[in-house]
């Protein structure tokens, strides 16, 4: 992976405007720190853009922070109650919480000039700030545009003392004193996920798992948990398929720090068993070419989630082209403009319409599929979000709107 | 005395008839280089050469010499020295008449290869190389024919020079090409000094020097191309030709990165959105009317300013919604105008006692500002030419600060590219129809394609 080569999608100029942001930036160390190296958005975004800070001559490192099965029990019920879920959280959680994070306190060396902390696991960090004369962000992953007020206003104590806080989309920012960037995740064009793939290696994929190209296929690729409402998509798919023959994939895989996962696994298999149009289908962390094949063999990709910090599987989708039924829900309408990138759904009756629209008006869909691919080229390539925390970086010393370098 | 005398009676003949020969070339070389070499000078300046002049000239001067030489050695052979001392005298004379004739072929080489490489245009340092490279030969061959007249042999020397001459070819088989492709350019006169060239690769910029390796051009950074000689002849270049009128001060070329801060502010129906539109900083403002611009290019035409969007399509507001699109930005010189014109159509809506509904929960108006970090680009542009080639490569950003920011948010009153085509190059036209391009009709390849066409047409 080269920074190079990444000028076929987005052009030369480009990148020739990444060098020179990072040139303002040689000599400070950009710290990030998350919760996993493995599975989810977090870790996959950090896996290509540390590299690639580092490409860019920039001393960027990734470090994680350690916790028990408990107390990642309790950050999942975070995560779900910041995305507005009821959740009962008691004292015993805080209490994990808070002794957890004093472990790691002690534990983590905290040697960047910029700290950058990922999600709420690693929150609470911040009580080390005063310890030196370093600018301190937290990047918030989540959907918090409708936050359980007794978690928000928890996390709130730690947020107001970052210096800056970001948030993926316009609906997710709060009252806060500190300042609040707008920086969307990215797709990276040349990861196993996105690259292009031959024929034959997508056949390959489907073969593998009994799926047949001779039925237009349906699929949502997401990791099994409740807020991408899988059993919807189920019901959505049946209204479909009473006048289209089709087929179903619901395929993706598990986290580390996601414990509900494989009671959602079991419930979907369970309600899936009996219709052999439906291929549910458990795919490891690491089977990108996989997922990049079943998105390339779809023909028409859904993704119907009651919640979602950004969604970047949609963004994936419209890359490959592909027409997308999705819900307007976190960062979903940054992507997909109704009409013009894609259709968005609020309801399994609306999606299951949106489905038989495009299974049926195969150049409206592709034309949705094109300038989705536009879309994503302008705005949730890697190259941009790369620009974005270059910026996020820079600007922390400065405070005017309009800044000279 | 009388001995002398004896000798001479017995063997006068011995002596006379050297003295004859060697008086007789005398006599000879004396009448050649008096009355012939006038008819040749004669004939010489009656043709339009240069080429017999310079041979009768340069063989002029030696050309008694020679014959003196040859009469020197007819009588040695004719003489009754003993052979060893004529021996000695014949490969004497035979060195001296083929150092002499070695200084003349160097001499007329020299004058010839200069009339002949100047002719075909090459610079002054390859003829310089080509004079030296055969003014060695002729040295080396002279040389050879010294050794082999005093008995040196000279076959091993020979195939040392063949193997010294391989070794050469193959030390320096990179600079052979450019050797020869730099004749080839510079004899055609493709390109000159101080032309604005393109190479096919994609290098482009204005000569500044051509030698027997390479040809040198400044970028359009203001850094410098070294280009082997060998590519050159080898590829398509564009030639378009001298430097137009330098301007009186570069212009360089700026980006400039968009930062979307969130406000936390947002409105839920008219009322509000009117509210906040008054409190909000400028850089909202200038978010919300402009970051579309960039965010959806590739969409013809693009879509409106946020606020009719949201008044349009979640409020369901169609009337104001379109009179919010019309809104015309390039006729508003600052911000704060924008504002009051955007906060008056909405309150005008307001006082004829429309409805003001709430939009649905989580589609809320959400105020962003923008913040904009600027930086100098690696381009400058000395001329139009220079200016209209920067702009076919500068990013769509730089593209957008000179035309979008610098008039509105800068307060420039009009894009920076006009300011320096008037006030730098004295074109007050072409900047005025630079100034009238409307850039909010354009997507941002669209704009950039007018103006490099305006330029097009001023400097063809």
């Amino acid at each position: 992976m080269r920074i190079e080569d990444y000028e076929p999608f987005v052009g030369r100029s480009t990148v020739e405007e990444l060098r020179l942001l990072a040139e303002k930036l040689s000599g400070k160390v950009i710290q990030n720190i998350n919760s996993t190296f493995t599975g989810g958005g977090v870790a996959e975004i950090l896996g290509r853009m540390v590299p690639l800070l580092n490409q860019l001559g920039i001393d960027a490192r990734w470090d994680a922070i350690k916790g028990g099965n408990e107390f990642f029990n309790v950050t999942k019920k975070f995560h779900n109650a910041l995305h507005g879920r009821r959740e009962e959280i008691s004292d015993h959680d805080i209490s994990i919480f808070m002794e957890t994070s004093k472990k790691n306190l002690a534990e983590v060396s905290l040697y960047g000039d910029i700290i950058f902390v990922h999600d709420p696991q690693p929150i609470a960090l911040i009580e080390k700030k005063g310890e030196a004369d370093k600018k301190w962000i937290w990047r918030c992953h989540i959907d918090v545009s409708n936050p359980d007020p007794r978690v928000w206003e928890f996390l709130r104590r730690f947020i107001v003392a970052y210096d800056t806080a970001v948030f993926s989309a316009p609906s997710f920012a709060q009252e806060l004193p500190i300042s609040q960037v707008l920086i969307s995740p990215s797709i990276d064009p040349i990861s196993e996920k996105n690259m292009e793939l031959s024929q034959e290696t997508i056949e390959g994929v489907l073969r593998k798992y009994g799926l047949t190209s001779d039925k237009p296929m349906i699929t949502q690729i997401s990791r099994f948990d409740y807020l991408k409402d899988p059993v919807g998509v189920i019901e959505a798919f049946e209204m479909v398929r009473k006048s289209i023959d089709c087929q179903l994939v619901l395929a993706g895989g598990t986290a580390t720090d996601d414990p509900e996962s494989d009671k959602v696994l079991s419930l979907v298999r369970e309600r899936a068993k009996k219709n052999p149009d439906i291929h549910v289908l458990l795919i490891p962390p690491s089977s990108d070419l996989e997922i990049n094949a079943l998105q390339r063999a779809s023909t028409v990709i859904v993704q119907k989630s009651i919640k979602e910090g950004f969604g970047l599987t949609v963004s994936e989708a419209l890359w490959k082209s592909k027409p997308v039924v999705a819900t307007a829900v976190g960062g979903i309408p940054l992507q997909v403009k109704h009409k013009v990138t894609g259709l968005l759904s609020h309801g399994v009756e609306g999606t299951a319409y949106a489905i038989k629209q495009l299974l049926s008006n195969p150049d409206y869909a592709r034309r949705l599929g094109e300038n989705g691919r536009e879309h994503v080229r302008q705005n949730f390539l890697i190259t941009r979000h790369l620009k974005d925390y270059l910026l996020l970086f820079i600007t922390l010393e400065h405070g005017e709107d309009v800044i000279y370098l | 005395m009388d001995m002398l005398k004896d000798w001479l009676v017995n063997y006068w003949l011995d002596l006379a008839v050297p003295l004859l020969v060697i008086l007789g070339s005398l006599f000879l070389g004396l009448w050649m280089r008096n009355f012939a070499y006038r008819a040749f000078e004669r004939w010489a300046t009656r043709t339009r050469w240069k080429e017999d002049e310079i041979i009768v000239q340069a063989t002029k001067r030696p050309f008694l010499l020679w014959c003196l030489l040859l009469g020197f050695y007819v009588a040695i052979q004719v003489s009754r020295i003993p052979p060893r001392w004529a021996s000695l005298g014949g490969r004497l004379l035979g060195s001296l008449l083929v150092a002499s004739i070695g200084i003349v072929l160097v001499d007329v080489a020299e004058k010839l290869l200069r009339i002949y490489l100047s002719k075909a245009r090459l610079t002054v340092t390859l003829i310089a190389l080509v004079v030296n490279v055969v003014r060695v030969a002729v040295i080396i061959v002279a040389v050879l024919v010294l050794l082999d007249i005093w008995g040196v042999p000279i076959a091993p020397l020979i195939v040392l020079l063949v193997v010294l001459a391989l070794f050469g070819a193959l030390a320096f088989r990179d600079f052979i090409p450019n050797i020869f492709a730099g004749f080839q350019i510079t004899s055609s006169g493709v390109i000159k000094h101080g032309d604005y060239v393109k190479l096919e690769s994609g290098e482009e910029g204005y000569v500044t020097g051509m030698d027997w390796k390479s040809v040198q051009l400044r970028a359009l950074d203001n850094s410098s191309i070294v280009i082997p000689n060998s590519k050159l002849a080898s590829t398509t270049i564009v030639n378009y030709g001298r430097p137009l009128k330098k301007a009186k001060e570069v212009f360089r070329f700026y980006s400039r990165l968009n930062q979307k801060e969130l406000t936390g502010l947002r409105a839920r129906n008219l009322v509000e959105l009117a509210q906040v539109l008054k409190e909000v900083p400028d850089s909202a403002i200038y978010y919300h009317t402009h970051h579309f611009l960039e965010e959806h290019q590739y969409l013809t035409p693009e879509p409106p300013n946020d606020f009719a969007y949201w008044v349009g399509d979640i409020l369901g507001e169609a009337v104001l919604a379109e009179k919010l699109a019309s809104i015309d930005t390039f006729e508003v010189p600052t911000l704060a105008a924008l504002r009051s014109r955007i906060v008056n159509v909405i309150e005008e809506h307001l006082s004829q006692g429309q409805d003001s509904r709430n939009a649905p929960e989580g589609q809320e108006f959400y105020f962003v500002k923008s913040r904009s970090v600027v930086f100098p680009t690696a381009y400058v542009a000395h001329d139009l030419r220079e200016f209209v080639e920067v702009l076919r490569k500068i990013s769509t950003n730089s593209l957008y600060f000179h035309m979008f920011e610098a008039r509105l948010r800068l307060q420039r009153g009009v894009n920076d590219f006009s300011i320096w085509i008037r006030d730098g190059l004295d074109d007050v036209e072409l900047a005025n129809h630079i100034a009238r391009l409307d850039p909010y009709n354009f997507t941002l390849e669209g704009l950039r394609s007018s103006v490099i066409q305006l330029i097009e047409k001023r400097i063809k």
